[in-house]
């Protein structure tokens, strides 16, 4: 093979055979016109927390359903969002059924598929993420298509005792099927890249994309010489590799964004690093969510308070000793199920910070909250049956009047989960037919 | 104390019961299996009644692995049909096994293809920390890597890329030249000529990249291959950029590569297994046993092609060991292997029950003993045994002093330090950091630490509980009559379906009960003495931490299955498959043969076939069969 020279020639480079097909969401960076908003409309913003190991079960659901329903305990932090909140009981999410333990119910949260039980060898989600489907279609209206976030590297090891590799544990956004997309757990990291990704310089951006050019060159010669099981993985990076370079190319020559945002990104707001407090680090990344949504920087995100089988120590909290996962594993022993509904709480109230954050940022007449719909929620509902019947799930916001708010829903038993992610899509502008194991759009929650 | 016969209900392999052999596991596959496994419709797709002999299993030994997950974890047979008991499944499971294992390893041991894989975020720090001799981590806001395989983060399998990956790559290039460039003994590295007189710039920049991008790419390189980064200096020259600042550039792009950071192996071109090229052998030693690239006398003696002889590859680990870049080797293998990487994550205990931990001297002193202890052995060439017992440990003077020894004579830094008469330590198990992760945030537990011993250091997980199973019950309900721990474990263990394997786990925690959540020894726990007897269903019965390591090292050849299995799993940075299993049983022998020490097993990897080999290329496509070694040779001719 002769190494080619490569000056300037990226466009001709792309248009090679072979790059572009093994991309399947290349295109996710493609504005497309049918999903923008009008013209000074606000657009819709989409986020999805994850719970790490179930809630107490009979602590969450409200007793009462419709518009005057009464906040369960759990939920009793939210009182002065109730007309923003969307309760939904009964939802479930088929796909994570099986499979022993929460590695399935977690990875499989945004997906509505079954993962692969393995240790690493073939690592499958075997779906896309409802956010990433959205960030497909949306994506390239924005410097950062999407965000993830946690505050936990993900955990050591593999966990022998279920057969799955922990990586399954700390990954709900997946840009396909074999690839879960990594988190930053430092918040100085992510305004960094907020920075960078809101504000970049033309001319710094051209040198950047000669060097891209180089990275593109050298990974198309490489999967020459790959045999066909690795090339998914130069392909992995050439699409990262590409997404960046897009990005970049917008910055190089600006053009007229439809939507200008209210705000610009925050210099005061730069967080020194992961702090000691597990509730200043989580209130820190809602705080990054919160401002990438006012400037713009991106639409979505998801967000991990925990990985999944957690033992996150919650004794900061008066009454509760020990870890999460050791909590949640309460046995109806009363002194669990107490300071398990009290870490249940603690995660409602750090929600309702990001809700008081959003509904702070003013947007014309609106508020970001207001144009935004925040799902709050986790994989298993009894952290002691590992069931992910009957989820916990909340969303906040109105998506921009798209969503009826200010109901708690419930549904007939098993109604799928992925039809709460068709409605939300459609919410969202950007409408599927059918998600995972959907039916239809979920009853009552489009306004 | 009883000999102990064997702690082997969960031994892999050896787990083939002797009264149970091809009729019995024939006779429970057709009454409880074959009913749906038959024919071409069979359940699933597997028809059990192709399998006619013990030798046809190793036909098809994918649909037989298959058949041991699900055995044993009890999805099969399904919940509407009669559930096999625990005995049972493992009967069936460790005859599966067995007849697998002999099967693989009758024909010699085959190497398997080496994954392509990307640098971790460990390696990708080292090897920009010494292609430029600087000391600042370029890899510290990469996203951390999850494990896969044997339990390590260079496992290819999990080693993905999202897009955050080339945007953190492309800032930490610019970061580490901006440094580089400012250091001059980074500078004299690699900025090995400078424009003058005699050399024009363009001149200069050829010859620094032709001596930067064989080490970059840890291979030689050809002078077409410059061309492209040369074109990146030039770029930057013509918008007017210094000298430094347009090689600065062209440095940058090749930290962007992925020619620096995939681990890349040339293809095979030809048929049967061959040792790997030199260059390959290289990289493959110093990721193992350095964390990082090769350094020049491993790049002198690649480039000599000296490499393939085990001689000067057993020299290698010897020096490679001596060095001290071998502490990342021990620090990454150790805390992964051991899960103390958790300690200080998800792992904390509770600050303000044992606020000793958080004094940041004893927690860091805590942190590294065993990651300074195992490469104690390795250096010195111990038995493997004194892991699990030895009479010295590795410790910090604060260390010393929180186990309450006498730390006169050690200062911060740790130092091998002989354990003074009656000190209740030595060895892994009785280290704080091993204790602590172990533990709950705050109170010990033995069923944690007894799936710990299982787990880490016999390399026998128990099976995840039978489902509709309560979880154990450890802690009384509010107005329950008081019960001691053990009380309310042996209650659990009258459900014979927690039995099977809490009879197993929990004896083993109980023993280690002297030691509370952070290591410290105690005699009581909430005004009661401790009791830490514990009865194996051998029988076997020991009391308190001694005789508990008495009890496994006796079982000496399990926990070296265990530790060669995941040391080759990290040296081969994937998941190890049945055919490995023959190379894992090979070095076990060997290690018998010498005294169980620990440079044998370092070497024996190196030495091994799937380290040092390849499979060859893959049958040519157009010829439905093999073509045979002749017909190959006269077509290579012919290109």
């Amino acid at each position: 093979m002769t190494t080619r020279r490569f000056p300037i020639s990226r466009r001709t480079l792309l248009r090679g055979a072979g790059v572009a097909l093994g991309l399947p969401w290349l295109d996710a960076m493609t504005p497309r016109a049918t999903a923008s908003a009008p013209a000074g409309k606000a657009p819709v913003r989409m986020a999805a927390l994850y719970m790490a190991n179930g809630v107490h079960p009979e602590m969450w659901t409200p007793k009462t359903t419709g518009r005057d329903f009464e906040l369960s305990p759990t939920l009793e932090p939210l009182a002065k969002f109730k007309n923003d909140l969307l309760v939904l009981t009964n939802l479930w999410n088929q796909g994570s059924k099986g499979g022993d333990g929460h590695y399935v119910k977690i990875s499989g949260w945004l997906t509505c598929t079954t993962v692969n039980k393995t240790l690493g060898v073939d690592l499958n989600c075997n779906g896309v993420s409802m956010d990433q489907v959205a960030a497909r279609r949306i994506g390239g209206q924005t410097p950062l298509p999407s965000l993830e976030l946690a505050t936990a590297p993900v955990s050591t090891g593999v966990d022998t005792n279920v057969g799955y590799t922990r990586v399954y544990g700390a990954h709900i956004a997946w840009a396909g099927p074999t690839s879960p997309l990594a988190r930053e757990i430092n918040p100085r990291f992510v305004y960094e890249r907020l920075f960078r990704a809101g504000a970049p310089q033309a001319e710094s951006a051209k040198q950047d994309l000669l060097l891209l050019d180089r990275v593109l060159g050298d990974a198309k010669q490489l999967r020459g010489q790959l045999g066909v099981e690795d090339r998914h993985r130069i392909d992995e990076y050439l699409s990262g590799v590409r997404s960046l370079e897009q990005r970049l190319e917008r910055a190089a020559q600006p053009q007229k964004s439809e939507w200008k945002p209210r705000a610009p990104l925050d210099p005061a707001a730069k967080p020194e690093g992961i702090p000691r407090e597990h509730q200043e680090h989580v209130r820190l990344m809602f705080d990054m969510i919160a401002m990438a949504f006012q400037t713009d920087t991106t639409r979505i995100a998801t967000f991990m308070f925990a990985n999944e089988v957690s033992n996150q120590n919650f004794s900061f909290l008066e009454g509760v000793k020990g870890g999460h996962h050791d909590q949640s594993h309460h046995q109806k022993d009363p002194d669990k199920l107490r300071a398990y509904q009290l870490i249940n709480r603690w995660h409602v109230e750090q929600y309702g910070y990001l809700m008081d954050k959003l509904a702070a940022m003013k947007e014309g007449d609106s508020t970001v909250l207001e144009n935004s719909m925040i799902m709050l929620g986790a994989g298993i509902r009894d952290g002691d049956r590992h069931d992910p019947h009957n989820l916990p799930i909340v969303i906040g916001g109105r998506a921009g009047g798209r969503l009826a708010t200010g109901q708690h829903l419930s549904y007939t038993e098993d109604t799928p989960l992925a039809n709460l992610y068709v409605s939300m899509l459609d919410a969202f502008g950007t409408p599927v037919e059918q998600f995972a194991d959907s039916t239809g759009k979920l009853p009552g929650v489009l306004a | 104390m009883r000999a102990p016969v064997c702690l082997a209900v969960l031994l892999p392999w050896a787990a083939a019961a002797a009264d149970f052999r091809f009729p019995e596991a024939q006779t429970l596959l057709r009454n409880r299996c074959l009913g749906c496994h038959t024919g071409k419709a069979g359940a699933g797709g597997f028809d059990l009644a192709r399998f006619k002999t013990q030798d046809s299993l190793a036909t098809d030994p994918r649909a037989w692995n298959r058949v041991v997950a699900r055995v044993r974890n009890g999805e099969m047979p399904p919940q509407n049909a009669p559930a096999l008991t625990i005995d049972e499944r493992k009967a069936l499971t460790g005859w599966v096994e067995s007849t697998l294992h002999a099967a693989a390893c009758s024909d010699g041991i085959q190497p398997l293809r080496a994954p392509f894989r990307r640098l971790n975020r460990a390696e990708y720090a080292a090897s920009v920390r010494d292609l430029f001799n600087i000391h600042i981590n370029a890899g510290h806001a990469l996203p951390a890597d999850g494990a896969g395989g044997e339990g390590f983060d260079n496992a290819a399998e999990t080693l993905f890329l999202s897009p955050i990956h080339a945007e953190k790559y492309l800032d930490a290039a610019k970061q580490a030249l901006e440094y580089a460039l400012s250091e001059p003994r980074a500078r004299v590295r690699f900025l090995i000529a400078e424009p003058g007189p005699e050399l024009n710039a363009e001149a200069a920049a050829r010859k620094v990249l032709a001596a930067f991008l064989p080490r970059a790419f840890r291979r030689p390189v050809r002078g077409a291959e410059i061309d492209p980064y040369l074109t990146l200096f030039q770029a930057a020259q013509k918008r007017g950029d210094s000298y430094d600042a347009s090689i600065a550039f062209a440095l940058q792009g090749v930290l962007v590569s992925p020619q620096f950071l995939f681990r890349v192996e040339p293809r095979p071109t030809q048929p049967g297994i061959q040792l790997v090229d030199h260059y390959s052998m290289a990289s493959r030693l110093s990721y193992f046993l350095w964390g990082t690239m090769p350094d020049a006398e491993l790049f002198d003696l690649a480039a000599n092609s000296l490499l393939h002889d085990p001689n000067v590859l057993d020299n290698q680990v010897a020096r490679m060991l001596r060095d001290q870049k071998s502490v990342e080797f021990a620090e990454a293998f150790v805390e992964q292997w051991l899960g103390t990487r958790e300690l200080g994550r998800d792992i904390k205990p509770d600050a303000k029950l044992f606020p000793e931990f958080y004094e940041d001297e004893v927690r860091s002193g805590m942190r590294y003993e065993p990651i300074l202890f195992f490469r104690e052995v390795l250096m010195n060439n111990e038995p493997l045994t004194h892991l699990l017992d030895a009479d010295y440990t590795v410790a910090s003077n604060k260390l010393a002093r929180f186990y309450g020894f006498d730390s006169k004579g050690i200062r911060q830094q740790p130092v091998r330090f002989a354990l003074p008469e009656g000190h209740r330590r030595g060895g892994l198990l009785g280290m704080s950091a091993i204790l602590a992760v172990s533990s709950l945030p705050h109170r010990t537990s033995p069923v944690l630490r007894g799936k710990w011993v299982l787990n880490s250091i016999l390399g026998t997980p128990p099976p995840p509980p039978p489902p509709n199973v309560p979880e154990l019950k450890e802690e009384a309900h509010a107005g329950e009559a008081p019960k001691t721990l053990r009380e309310r474990l042996m209650q659990h263990r009258q459900n014979p379906a927690c039995a099977s394997c809490h009879k197993t786990i929990d004896p083993v925690g109980f023993g280690l009960e002297n030691y509370d959540v952070i290591g410290r020894w105690r005699e009581q726990d909430a005004g009661k003495p401790i009791d830490a007897k514990g009865e194996l269903p051998d029988g076997t019965v020991f009391n308190g931490p001694a005789e508990l390591k008495k009890t496994l090292l006796a079982q000496k050849d399990v926990f070296l299955r265990n530790l060669t299995s995941k040391m080759l799993g990290y040296a081969l940075g994937r998941g190890l498959t049945l055919e490995d299993s023959c190379t894992v049983d090979a070095i076990v022998a060997k290690l018998n043969q010498n005294e169980v020490r620990a440079q044998t097993l370092v070497a024996e990897i190196v030495r091994s076939v799937p380290f040092r080999y390849r499979p060859g290329a893959p049958p040519d496509r157009k010829t439905p069969t093999q073509p045979a070694p002749k017909a190959q040779s006269q077509k290579e001719q012919t290109r």
